[in-house]
């Protein structure tokens, strides 16, 4: 017992210094139990490898370019897709939070459209469009445009109307409100429909990608079950998951602790 | 004088507002017929209890509500929405979280269009008249309420507005902070002497910090008295003085009376 408190109390003090620690370690039983799975054969190796099969299957794929690739491909889609999304949804967002009649003729439109989910798009976008990029991208920026504008509208909305009032009478002209108070205001719940709409959008370019499927991380796991190698699907999921977290502890959590925290606005 | 302090009048005549109200479905009448007149550099404060119009009187000169009848006028040229020349101090502060200290207070001079270091200096300037220059750089949720309010003051004051509204701007601090407040306030009225209008509630707050005392009661002016007391006001002082003991009573019997 002595013995488990001091090495918890060792780890703690080392992940002070070594943040990174927090991150590996609470997959270190998730891996043993991967590997004793295997090991003891429960299923077939062919079924189910194991970590160090994933391992070096990373290694022979990344040596072969061909990960590398299909990552980029994939990234590059989501980002562009994201951007577009973005650009959109934004501005749009505050316009339905800011204007009644505007939210009045925009929402049942964004809600019937909402319904409609991304890939229930894709039939009728292949048809107009093929097997092309444009197709890909339409896809993401749809599931990525949604939670954005609802998120916005909201957030614009949530912003008290004494920060308006003191805006105004200090002076601010109406489009400054915008830019000064509105859009900082509405910025915590913005950042949660991006993220919102880049874990979807996320999901839907693996999804999309397996249907269209010329390259990317979606294309290269269901190539895989055509070539009849497990290790591949997983070693896709298995990116899946840690590209997902690069972006969230990268991207988006830097960037909240630089607005919505540091103003007070979110507590943790 | 500074351009601040040309000759200029706050008149308010045959102030009416009526709206409606949904729930009830019927119009209600916040403010009756309110006439009054605000030289310029006076101190004045609205009070009454609650429901008695002193809010909604403070947000139509503000220009944050359309008048329903009467008229409000600044310097003769009535008044058209929210604008920089009346400065409001807002009972929740209402500073802007993304911004420091020091953006808010310079916020103002900023939308006038003067260059970012003279908007920081001014800023800076205005900051040290409460002695806060020394958190120009934190972000409002850093400081304590009290903080957070004498900023709230100077960044409408840095504005040089013709008046000063203030709504029950020192509501939401502690008791020993609210004295303290009131002391700076009617210190830096001494030094600057803008016109305010004060709103609350607070029978002793009203007499401590004004030359005059107007009660209102179902959005009725019912009384308007001068306030002799000598400045500077400082609590200790006045807490025994007669005079402001007389006063103060006689505005809580009209209040409660209200």
């Amino acid at each position: 017992m002595m013995i488990l408190l001091k090495v918890w109390s060792f780890y703690l003090r080392i992940a002070v210094k070594f943040p990174v620690l927090k991150t590996i370690v609470p997959f270190i039983p998730l891996i043993i139990a991967w590997s004793l799975v295997t090991e003891l054969q429960v299923f077939p190796r062919a079924f189910l490898p194991g970590p160090m099969d994933v391992i070096s299957a990373f290694g022979t794929l990344t040596y072969k370019g061909v990960l590398t690739q299909y990552l980029e491909d994939s990234v590059v889609r989501l980002a562009v897709g994201a951007a577009v999304g973005v650009a959109l949804g934004i501005p749009l967002g505050i316009l339905v939070g800011l204007s009644d009649r505007v939210r009045q003729w925009v929402w049942p439109i964004l809600l019937f459209f909402q319904a409609i989910g991304d890939i229930a798009w894709l039939p009728i976008l292949l048809v107009w469009f093929g097997f092309s990029l444009t197709t890909i991208t339409l896809v993401i920026v749809y599931t990525v445009l949604f939670p954005i504008v609802l998120n916005t509208s909201l957030g614009v909305r949530s912003v008290s109307v004494d920060l308006h009032r003191a805006a105004l009478s200090l002076g601010a002209s109406k489009l400054r409100v915008v830019w000064e108070v509105v859009l900082p205001g509405a910025l915590p719940n913005i950042m949660t429909g991006l993220r919102n709409g880049l874990g979807y959008g996320w999901r839907a370019l693996i999804a999309t990608e397996i249907i269209v499927g010329t390259s990317g991380i979606g294309f290269m796991m269901f190539d895989a079950r055509r070539a009849g190698s497990v290790v591949e699907i997983l070693l896709g999921m298995v990116v899946l998951g840690t590209l997902w977290y690069v972006v969230d502890s990268w991207v988006l959590a830097p960037i909240e602790r630089a607005t919505g925290k540091r103003w007070g606005l979110v507590t943790q | 004088m500074g351009p601040g302090y040309a000759m200029n009048n706050l008149t308010i005549q045959n102030l009416s507002k009526t709206y409606f109200d949904p729930y009830a479905g019927s119009n209600v009448t916040a403010v009756h017929d309110i006439s009054l007149k605000v030289a310029q550099g006076e101190f004045i404060s609205i009070v009454g209890p609650s429901g008695c119009g002193k809010t909604t009187l403070l947000n139509m000169i503000a220009g944050f509500l359309p008048i329903s009848g009467g008229s409000i006028t600044i310097d003769d040229k009535p008044i058209k929405g929210p604008g920089p020349d009346r400065g409001v101090v807002f009972q929740t502060f209402a500073l802007f979280p993304w911004k420091t200290v020091i953006d808010n207070v310079g916020f103002g001079p900023r939308m006038r269009g003067l260059p970012k270091k003279e908007c920081d200096q001014i800023a800076l300037e205005f900051l040290s008249l409460v002695g806060l220059e020394h958190v120009a750089e934190k972000y409002p949720n850093e400081l304590s309420g009290g903080m957070q309010q004498r900023v709230g003051v100077v960044r409408a004051l840095a504005n040089n507005p013709d008046v000063l509204l203030m709504d029950e701007p020192f509501a939401s601090v502690d008791a020993q902070t609210r004295m303290t407040l009131q002391e700076e306030l009617t210190k830096i009225w001494q030094e600057r002497r803008p016109t305010i209008l004060f709103i609350t509630h607070d029978v002793a707050e009203s007499v401590f910090l004004a030359d005059r005392v107007v009660v209102l009661s179902k959005g009725r002016v019912l009384e308007d008295m001068p306030v002799h007391l000598q400045r500077p006001r400082i609590w200790e002082n006045l807490m025994e003085d007669g005079t402001f003991k007389a006063l103060s009573s006689q505005v809580l019997s009209k209040v409660r009376s209200a």
